[in-house]
């Protein structure tokens, strides 16, 4: 805890002295002392936005990982399926995400669902890909291995593939925590009301820097709390490293 | 019981234009140690993955085990070269992996490995990472793996390979020791021919490819044997008979 808090207070330090040192316009930075002030007069205000878009992005990155490590599954055991639907796959992540906020927002209202729609499009690719490769670089020896013991695919896939995978896919989920906070934001900006896009849009257009630097805050706020949860749970699943 | 626990005859195989293995003709006795030799890539290890039921035999050959045909996959207990071991698992559900999959009382096996840990000197390791122990460490694990896997006869690919002088000639003396006790019938790959004479009822001897049975040598030592009967005049004899064979082949796989 004390670890990651240190680099984080440096910065706010170093941010304060720069602002302070060089008298910089409070337009281009605001002193964080303010910023913060800020925070603390409107607390629920921006406890509400952070906790808005955390339930968005959480919700789309886990069906994101869901997805993406169940479709990698689905892809080793029917690789008919995969020549098929992985060229799919592959188009829709040339579509940028913004060309389909619109769409989404239509299909599902200004509603949870439609921005963990767009977190979870950005999410499950990355996943897919990764889980992919982390199958295809288990050793053959080690399959045939479980093969002479009398495993089947099932067995083979649960107690081989799948745990071996395990470091490429918490890998690709770090990457997939940001990408599902971009995701995230981005569905806001197709007019919803709460949550930390929202804000960001709000003063952005009012030209509130303060408030601006806030968002940004709380909007970091959101990737370290998913980041971290990622961290702690590849600490646990993940405690022997990649050896295979 | 029959006679024979593993009847082999005729079986070769061809991997595209290449001729793995010829006519291969052996059979093994129940309980019998045989250790096989011949150069690198004299198919050595296709007849094991052959007898391990992961490749199948060309036309023509046939595999008897316990005087059956029928699909070998998941009868007899195989360990490859490299221990294979998972390490995400600790010791003891290392060596529980092939109950496990047969879907055994887990309770049962667990019972049995812990007690089976003790004659595979890991008794305090059961709770370490494979990532934790020294090679030969890691290869008991394996090997009680094998044992593990309870099918009389047990396939093992160099599982000494890759260890130290020191430490090889300990495990062979402990794998006897071990095989004594569990009565298992064992084909041991070896690329040593210490090794094979020190561990043998038999020592075969495979030809260059394509690989074919060129020298099955009975060996009479007596057992239980120990290091000394490295430097005896009667071992040193079969040594010779032995290099000879090998030498021949080994001469022929390299002007090829």
């Amino acid at each position: 805890m004390l670890r990651a808090a240190l680099p984080i207070l440096l910065l706010f330090a170093l941010w304060e002295a720069a602002v302070v040192g060089l008298a910089i316009d409070p337009f281009y930075l605001p002193s964080i002392r303010v910023v913060a002030a800020a925070m603390q007069a409107q607390s629920g205000f921006y406890l509400d936005a952070y906790l808005v878009t955390l339930a968005e992005a959480a919700l789309g990155f886990a069906m994101g990982g869901l997805v993406g490590v169940a479709s990698a599954l689905l892809f080793t055991r029917l690789p008919m399926v995969k020549d098929m639907v992985l060229p799919i796959f592959i188009v829709s992540q040339t579509v940028p995400v913004i060309a389909f906020g619109a769409i989404v927002v239509l299909w599902f209202g200004n509603t949870l669902m439609a921005k963990a729609a767009i977190a979870f499009y950005l999410t499950f690719f990355p996943v897919t890909i990764n889980t992919l490769a982390g199958i295809a670089a288990v050793d053959a020896r080690q399959v045939a291995l479980l093969r002479s013991f009398g495993a089947g695919q099932g067995a083979v896939m649960r107690k081989l593939l799948l745990p071996a995978a395990l470091p490429r896919i918490f890998t690709a989920l770090r990457l997939s925590a940001s990408l599902a906070l971009a995701g995230a934001i981005v569905g806001e900006w197709f007019g919803a009301t709460r949550g930390v896009g929202a804000m960001l849009l709000a003063a952005m257009f009012n030209e509130q820097i303060v408030s601006l630097w806030a968002s940004i805050l709380v909007a970091a706020a959101v990737g370290g709390t998913l980041f971290a949860a990622v961290a702690l749970a590849e600490r646990a699943m993940v405690f022997w490293r990649e050896e295979l | 019981m029959t006679a024979t626990k593993l009847s082999i005859s005729g079986v070769g195989k061809n991997f595209g234009a290449v001729r793995a293995l010829d006519r291969v003709d052996l059979d093994i006795a129940p309980g019998e140690f045989v250790t096989l030799i011949g150069p690198s890539g004299c198919g050595k290890s296709t007849l094991f993955n052959m007898l391990a039921g992961l490749l199948e035999p060309d036309a023509g050959g046939t595999i008897l085990l316990d005087g059956k045909p029928g699909k070998l996959l998941g009868r007899t207990a195989f360990m490859p070269q490299r221990d294979l071991l998972l390490p995400w698992r600790n010791v003891l559900d290392n060596a529980l992996l092939p109950c496990e999959i047969e879907g055994l009382p887990r309770a049962e096996t667990r019972a049995r490995a812990e007690k089976m840990a003790v004659d595979f000197g890991l008794r305090g390791f059961e709770k370490h990472f494979p990532q934790q122990l020294s090679g030969g460490m890691r290869q008991r694990v394996a090997l009680m793996r094998t044992f593990m896997f309870e099918r009389d006869l047990m396939l093992l690919d160099e599982p000494f390979g890759a260890l130290d002088a020191l430490t090889r000639s300990m495990m062979q003396r402990w794998l006897l020791d071990i095989w004594a006790r569990y009565r298992r019938t064992i084909i041991f790959i070896t690329h040593d021919i210490d090794e094979a004479i020190f561990l043998a009822d038999r020592v075969v001897v495979m030809s260059a490819r394509p690989g074919r049975i060129k020298l099955d040598r009975r060996i009479e030592l007596p057992r239980p044997r120990d290091a000394h009967l490295l430097t005896a005049p009667e071992f040193t004899a079969i040594k010779r008979e032995l290099l000879d064979a090998v030498e021949e082949e080994s001469l022929k796989s390299f002007s090829a």
